[in-house]
């Protein structure tokens, strides 16, 4: 009798927790039937606390899209409110680790998008693959996201990587500039030495052309050693690859030293509207003129644009959820347009979204993204690994204060 | 003195109940924040050591944190080592640079040997970026294992207790009297026959030891290294965990660590909360706004205790003691 009921009590305990399982269903984190919570770790302070609109643009979009009805007649997306939590590590990758943590396990998010920083990315992959919790689009464009897709399924990138860049200026230079010396200032560290090798291999066989490299730190209180170095080797073509920071710095260096390069090749995520003006006004319009750079989002503030559907949107947005912030600073911008992308992996991952369904969505991108350029797609394949990498060549008018596109899209990884 | 040590081992056998008790309370989220704050807690004992009981002003903390960090990564990546393992090496070898620095160092005093300090983590970054094949350059390395919460802080709480007594047993005898001597007066401490050579070198070389166990543990529970990290702003930050936990204060470290760790993490929580009653009108989420009420916090405590937090303790000590006792009138 005792066996029985001891072996009835068994069978209803396990009957009970088949029961309970089958009633909970697979719970994924960070999805519920109204919400998606979804995070990213942001330098709000320290030395890149000029990338700290970025998530603010990203959160303008997401409430536009909470708040607007859909092409389903539901606010959010697949009727689900977007949550958008976004913590400080100052670029301090001990932050970012800990910040990090945070997000997977305390907010449970579904996954992190728009991640910022090479080193504090790179400080967190090796946790978010283990968890096997998707870190999808970083903010970096350091070539080790994409390229190392294999080994670290879980990441993804999202711009056009360095090296890429680097080798679009140094095929513009061996075919533009054939003959003439190169001077490299770039940052030492990951972020300057993609840039440099990938213009190495763009230079393909004029690679004799550079004639020195100076590395500085960025967050170096003068490049001063460099710039003299480069004006030093009577370079006619000087590549500044660092972030806005010794950018700035190294524009009014050349200025005080009355230095004027034939041609400057300044990287691209130091050549947006904000950094230019903040050169402008430690440096002059003389010194910036003509300097060239490559381009894949629309530039918000360039009258060209000015019509166009989602420049509209993103300044009616930005009025309307964000008033006090400065709408010209195209860091705003570039979050709001990534915020697309995350909008449609999101939607792409149907009714019951699952972690893995988002993967399978991050590695079959294929639309256009409506803030990029116009031709531009958003593309990744199960050998391509980076969404974007398309760009066109700018060029710097110092006395309009605008960058001009020259010629047509160029890809930098090969292919059209 | 008998009833002050058995009131310091009291705390010290309390705090380290409550520090074994600790991990049944915390969510792994936050065992991982305060294996942080044992990492903190070595860092600046060894501070504690150079600048609180030699009186020898030192900013170049995290510089010696940078070499513990990266013989641990290079010695488990690249070696096989075990990560633990290395441990004890990263310290010696810190230790060693440390005590080789303390040979120059000898002819400077007051803020020219700071200056000198401020030196070091410099240099070091800049050797670290340079040879980058052995390094991993400016882009930093990444380490075998990923910890978990749990894991990192029973590695590095048990390591900080046994650095602790260390530390106590190195300042109990001879040599932390010459510290403290060295710290009064340089020409008293010669006169009464302490070598400042040899002294003044012990000094850096130890504080220099335990910022690389420090540096080590970092490594292993962040789980990567990367120069930029080890930036005079560490060292700094190290020494304002000394000087909020109390200058000349081993137990106040404790304090000065929990700081350090937990205020700038919190700042924008501290914010909201503060706000409430006003309304919100600062957001705490703008940038840099964590950053001013960290500093404003640091400002705070400096204000009401410019002792430190140990300053405090022991100023409410002798005031309760002195209601207790009171002495004969005669």
């Amino acid at each position: 009798m005792k066996r029985r009921l001891g072996l009835l009590a068994a069978a209803l305990a396990v009957g009970a927790t088949v029961c309970v399982t089958a009633l909970a269903g697979s719970q994924v984190n960070g999805v519920t039937k109204t919400k998606f919570v979804i995070g990213g770790t942001f330098p709000l302070s320290g030395p890149a606390a000029y990338y700290a609109p970025i998530p603010v643009g990203m959160k303008v979009y997401f409430t536009y899209i909470n708040t607007r009805r859909g092409a389903d007649h539901k606010r959010g997306v697949s009727g689900r409110q977007i949550v958008w939590k976004y913590y400080d590590d100052g670029y301090n990758p001990a932050n970012t680790a800990q910040q990090t943590r945070k997000l997977v396990e305390e907010d449970k998010v579904f996954a992190t998008f728009g991640a910022l920083g090479t080193e504090p990315q790179q400080a967190v992959v090796d946790y978010m693959n283990a968890r096997k919790v998707p870190q999808l689009l970083v903010s970096t464009g350091a070539t080790e996201f994409g390229a190392r897709y294999r080994e670290r399924p879980e990441t993804i990138g999202w711009q056009p990587d360095y090296f890429a860049e680097g080798r679009i200026y140094g095929k513009y230079a061996a075919t533009n500039w054939p003959n003439k010396k190169i001077a490299v200032l770039y940052q030492n560290d990951d972020y300057g030495k993609n840039y440099l090798e990938g213009l190495r291999n763009g230079l393909g066989a004029k690679e004799s052309n550079i004639v020195t490299t100076q590395g500085f730190g960025a967050t170096d209180a003068s490049v001063a050693s460099q710039v003299v170095a480069a004006r030093q080797s009577g370079a006619e073509v000087v590549a500044l690859f660092g972030t806005p920071s010794p950018t700035v710095k190294a524009y009014a260096t050349m200025k005080a030293l009355r230095y004027k390069p034939e041609q400057v090749i300044l990287n691209s995520v130091s050549a947006n509207d904000y950094v230019m003006n903040l050169a402008l006004a430690n440096s002059d319009a003389s010194t910036l003129d003509g300097s060239i750079s490559t381009a894949y989002l629309m530039n918000s503030n360039d009258p060209k644009y000015a019509n166009k559907a989602f420049v509209k949107l993103y300044k009616a947005q930005m009025a309307k959820w964000a008033p006090n912030a400065d709408p010209k600073n195209t860091f705003y911008y570039y979050g709001f347009a990534k915020a697309y992308d995350v909008v449609k992996l999101l939607a792409a991952t149907g009714k019951n979204p699952t972690r893995a369904k988002l993967l399978k969505a991050a590695r079959h991108m294929n639309w256009t993204n409506p803030g990029t350029l116009p031709g531009i797609k958003v593309t990744t394949s199960a050998t391509d690994p980076f969404p974007i990498s398309q760009v066109k060549i700018i060029k710097y008018d110092g006395n309009a204060k605008i960058w001009n596109e020259v010629g047509s899209l160029i890809n930098g990884r090969g292919g059209t | 003195m008998t009833r002050r040590f058995l009131g310091g081992l009291a705390a010290t056998i309390v705090a380290a109940a409550v520090i074994l008790v600790l991990p049944l309370f915390l969510s792994d989220t936050h065992e991982y924040r305060f294996a942080f704050v044992a990492t903190f807690f070595i860092a600046a004992l060894g501070l504690q050591i150079l600048t609180g009981y030699a009186g020898l002003i030192s900013l170049g903390q995290s510089g010696f944190m940078l070499i513990g960090a990266y013989t641990t990564t290079i010695l488990s990546v690249d070696h096989g080592w075990n990560d633990l393992a290395t441990i004890p090496l990263a310290g010696l070898l810190a230790g060693i640079a440390g005590f080789l620095f303390g040979f120059p160092a000898l002819r400077l005093r007051g803020a020219y040997l700071a200056l000198a300090t401020f030196a070091i983590p410099i240099a070091l970054i800049a050797l670290a970026k340079k040879y980058s094949d052995f390094t991993g350059g400016g882009g930093g390395k990444n380490l075998t294992r990923v910890l978990t919460g749990h894991e990192a802080y029973v590695t590095t709480w048990p390591i900080a207790g046994v650095m602790f007594v260390l530390a106590w047993l190195l300042l109990l005898g001879k040599l932390g009297r010459s510290f403290r001597t060295i710290r009064e007066s340089e020409i008293a401490a010669v006169s009464s026959g302490v070598n400042l050579t040899v002294t003044k070198t012990l000094a850096f070389g130890i504080s220099a030891f335990f910022a690389g166990v420090a540096g080590s543990l970092y490594a292993i529970v962040i789980g990567f290294v990367n120069p930029d990290t080890f930036s005079i702003n560490l060292s700094i930050l190290i020494l304002i965990g000394v000087v909020v936990g109390g200058l000349g204060s081993l137990a106040g470290v404790v304090f000065g660590a929990l700081f350090i760790e937990y205020v700038p993490l919190y700042a924008p929580d501290i914010l909201n909360w503060a706000e409430k009653p006003f309304g919100s009108p600062l957001d705490p989420q703008r940038a840099g706004a964590g950053a001013a009420v960290y500093g404003f916090s640091l400002l705070l405590v400096l204000f009401v205790a410019p002792y430190g937090i140990a300053g405090l303790v022991s100023k409410a000590n002798k005031s309760l003691s002195r209601r207790a006792y009171t002495p004969n009138r005669t």
